[in-house]
């Protein structure tokens, strides 16, 4: 048993010198040509991988891979430094980190983008989600109105409801467009280059989200019954200040989100911006006209803002005209009835709408303004009772004359 | 008789040390010839090998002939210290031995290895001797140019 164990030990120990020998050979055995063939190789395929990365996880490992290249050539600096002069093993060590850290440090940026870029996402999935359902909502609310028109009360009442949505669904837009107004208008230049770098994988970016409205929004205009002018007003400020936020940021927009094609992605925008305007104005001069029949004012024909300010001047214009030469109670009556739909109607209720939408500008509706002053001043019929008391007044100084005369004779 | 004798003999020794002091070359002693890694060169079909970096070209034709090898996929070159060019590839039995010369690389010795063909063989420079690793067989030799150390 001692013998054994003894035997044992000697048996151990032998074999402990000889893969120490043995490992010694086989480090001796190494080629140098081998060592820097494989330094190179190795080398080659991880700056390779580092191009070839991507993600921030990938390059920690490459650093880890770098590290241990370091680590296992090191000892092997000289005859690499030989092999590749005039360049070396740490030069050439470090130019690989230096060109890792250099993408992982894209990368991270390229990932928070992602992050901003799925963010982006979620919220248009939102919009898309939101703008859908009071799509539907206005469509149900529709044909509601359309079979309903036996009953006037129901029709109104629907009309209310449909009236609400709409203002709900250019409420919500309008949050949208400052959103993005905020968004886009402040963002520096490296954030938005970077950004359109990773849009292309967004499902739905704001810009298509931007079209999808305005195409909603015409075919609201045009398919549209039971609305009035208020609403076409409406309609019109909600394209008037669209068309601000979209001269704002348009073109950060398309930079960002088709940054292959901005242009025609711009023009394609400006042509659906058109389309909407042209839209709700074929509704809208056709309401005004309405309207303004509907209260005894027979404007001139008007097709566009500046032909409905020249109708409305040309209308105040002859009115005074008229006044002036003839002075009637008609006349007055006229002008009281313009004055009153003017001030009660278009200015108290379609106003801020006129305004907004670009229809009539603040001193366009204070030019009318001084001329219905002007206009009522001439029409104000001058009292007969003033007539006969001057003829009073004459008789009694042509008898005071006369009496005088009488006297003295 | 013996003044003239002298004149003519100090004049002849003047002259031939002036002869000598102009015509001796300048000699640069330790140089290190030592090239740091193994060139691995492959022979072109006139079996020329051509090393770029360390600048030499030359017909490995002969070395085959002596081997009995008709061709090799590369050579093996390197460059020890003292100047000579050690050469050999896979299957060669020799190590080859040259020394630089105008034009020339003379054969200075042929340093038998193997009987069977060295297998795999690497060249690695060391401080004193040029080392040959058998690398299939892992098996080492140190030379230099008057043979195995």
């Amino acid at each position: 048993m001692n013998f054994n164990n003894q035997y044992l030990k000697l048996y151990t120990l032998f074999l402990a010198l000889f893969f120490i020998f043995a490992s010694s050979a086989l480090v001796a055995q190494q080629s140098d040509f081998q060592i820097q063939q494989d330094f190179r190789a190795e080398m080659a395929a991880l700056n390779e991988r580092v191009e070839l990365a991507v993600s921030t996880q990938e390059l920690e490992v490459l650093e880890e891979e770098l590290a241990s290249l370091r680590d296992r050539f090191s000892e092997y600096s000289a005859i690499i430094n030989a092999a590749i002069y005039p360049d070396t093993f740490e030069a050439s060590v470090n130019r690989a980190e230096d060109n890792r850290a250099a993408f992982a440090e894209r990368y991270a940026v390229i990932e928070q983008l992602n992050e901003r870029v799925d963010d982006l996402n979620a919220e248009m999935d939102v919009f898309r989600d939101r703008i859908n359902q009071m799509t539907l909502e206005s469509e149900d609310l529709q044909d509601q109105i359309e079979r309903s028109a036996a009953s006037e009360s129901r029709q109104a009442a629907l009309i209310r409801q449909y009236r609400q949505n709409i203002e709900l669904r250019d409420s919500f837009v309008s949050d949208f467009l400052e959103e993005l107004l905020m968004r886009y208008q402040t963002m520096d230049r490296s954030t938005h280059e970077g950004l359109a770098e990773t849009t292309g994988r967004m499902d739905d970016n704001p810009l298509q989200v931007i079209k999808t409205i305005i195409s909603e929004y015409i075919n609201v205009a045009d398919q549209t019954s039971g609305l009035e002018t208020p609403d076409y007003l409406g309609m019109r400020a909600q394209h008037g200040y669209f068309s601000d936020v979209w001269g704002r940021i348009g073109d950060r927009l398309v930079n960002t989100f088709d940054p292959d094609r901005p242009v025609q992605a711009k023009q394609e925008v400006e042509d659906l911006l058109a389309a909407w305007l042209a839209s709700v104005d074929n509704r809208l001069w056709n309401s005004l006209t309405t309207a303004f029949n509907q209260n005894n004012i027979q404007l001139g024909p008007f097709t566009s803002p500046q032909t409905f300010n020249t109708a409305l001047n040309n209308y105040v214009d002859g009115g005074i005209e008229i006044s002036l030469e003839s002075n009637s109670e008609e006349d007055y009556r006229i002008y009281r009835n313009f004055r009153d739909f003017w001030n009660n109607t278009v200015k108290a209720s379609w106003g801020e709408a006129l305004v907004d939408g670009n229809i009539l500008s603040q001193s366009d509706i204070a030019a009318i303004d001084i001329k219905l002053n002007s206009w009522g001043e001439a029409a104000q019929p001058t009292s007969r009772l003033m007539f006969i008391l001057f003829l009073v007044s004459v008789a009694v100084i042509l008898g005071l004359v006369i009496l005088l005369l009488m006297k003295s004779k | 008789m013996l003044t003239k004798y002298l004149t003519t003999f100090t004049v002849i020794i003047a002259l031939l040390f002036t002869a000598i002091g102009c015509g001796s070359s300048m000699v640069i002693q330790d140089v290190d010839f030592s090239q740091p890694i193994e060139s691995v060169l492959t022979p072109d079909s006139d079996q020329m090998v051509h090393d770029q970096r360390f600048g030499i070209k030359f017909s490995i034709a002969k070395i085959l002939d002596r081997e009995g090898i008709q061709s090799v996929d590369e050579v093996r070159l390197i460059r020890n210290r003292a100047g000579y060019y050690f050469i050999t590839a896979d299957g060669f039995n020799n190590v080859y031995v040259f020394e630089a010369a105008e034009r020339e690389l003379k054969k200075k010795n042929v340093i038998e290895i193997s009987s069977e063909g060295i297998s795999s063989p690497a060249f690695n420079q060391r401080d004193r001797y040029i080392e040959l690793v058998d690398r299939a067989s892992g098996q080492t030799y140190n030379l230099d140019q008057t043979g195995r150390r």
